[in-house]
């Protein structure tokens, strides 16, 4: 095999730096926040916030694999992090048919009993 | 690595993007899933096989499906422009999210990373749950969380039932003998 392809494929099977996981981490995170910033639905609203939920576990599951001290324990914060979620749809869900139900719509700017 | 790299991010920021910027709601909730799988395989890449296969139970299944239940029960029939379904807060919400975006990336793009190695993660299930258990060298603090888990998902449980339930007498009540 000639070397520089033998470069490019040690190039290829690289382990990556850190900051690649915690990049994607921070990208993620603002998509969601924008998602739930502008859209309507309040469904579509909790669908980006779990995208935040998840941006912040892959950031959490990078240190613990990356940093020598971490001892792997963030995956058990994880794990407790997708339990929390987990019970954060379920009420939320709820309450958004609690609403549907009384206001016979889901969109959160046409939600404003408490408007001053 | 590199390659799956760069397919799996693409695939959870393609995804992402969908989410926030498909015209129908349904789609939206299967991008949702389409990025959860992502970050599933960036658990399996970071030496998290076991909570990569949580991931795919609890948010490809579960999540998923209780979102696309929610769906069903709330939808009525709507055009689908983007007029309709973008907030009035469509550029303030831009400004802030590429803040947020480019804030973050710059901080941890400025630390310095260099004492780190991957690899130091806990391939084994076993280790995991004596991780998650507070036993045998994991920090204690880990059994009170678990127990407060618990019972947090059996509070929500509950307060799922209580908030959704319609009341005797309200509607339509099929079955309900008064």
């Amino acid at each position: 095999m000639p070397p520089q392809v033998q470069q490019f494929v040690d190039t290829l099977n690289a382990a990556l730096p850190l900051e690649g996981y915690l990049v994607i981490g921070a990208i993620m995170f603002a998509i969601g926040a924008w998602g739930a910033l502008i859209r309507r639905n309040a469904v579509v609203v909790f669908m980006c916030i779990e995208l935040m939920i998840n941006a912040v576990n892959l950031s959490l599951v990078a240190f613990a694999d990356y940093l020598p001290d971490a001892g792997g324990f963030g995956v058990g914060y994880a794990v407790l992090v997708i339990a929390v979620a987990a019970a954060e749809v379920a009420v939320g869900l709820a309450i958004v048919l609690a609403v549907y139900r009384s206001r016979k719509t889901v969109n959160v700017d046409e939600v404003n009993l408490l408007k001053g | 690595m590199v390659i799956a790299f760069v397919f799996l991010a693409s695939m959870t920021l393609i995804c992402s993007f969908g989410v926030v910027l498909s015209r129908s709601i349904i789609h939206s909730a299967l991008f949702m899933s389409g990025a959860f799988l992502g970050i599933a395989g960036f658990y399996v890449m970071l030496n998290a096989p076991a909570l990569a296969a949580f991931q795919v139970l609890i948010y490809v299944g579960a999540v998923t499906v209780v979102i696309l239940f929610g769906i069903m029960f709330t939808q009525r029939p709507q055009a689908l422009h983007y007029r309709t379904i973008i907030s009035r807060q469509l550029w303030p919400g831009f400004f802030v999210a590429i803040g947020v975006g480019t804030f973050l990336a710059y901080v941890v793009a400025i630390q310095d990373w260099s004492g780190t190695e991957a690899g130091n993660g806990l391939r084994s299930v076993a280790q995991l749950g004596e991780n998650l258990l507070g036993v045998n060298g994991a920090p204690p603090i880990f059994g009170l969380l678990f127990e407060v888990a618990s019972v947090l998902l059996l509070v929500a449980v509950i307060a799922a039932i209580v908030v959704s339930r319609r009341r005797v007498g309200d509607g339509v009540d099929r079955g309900v003998e008064e």
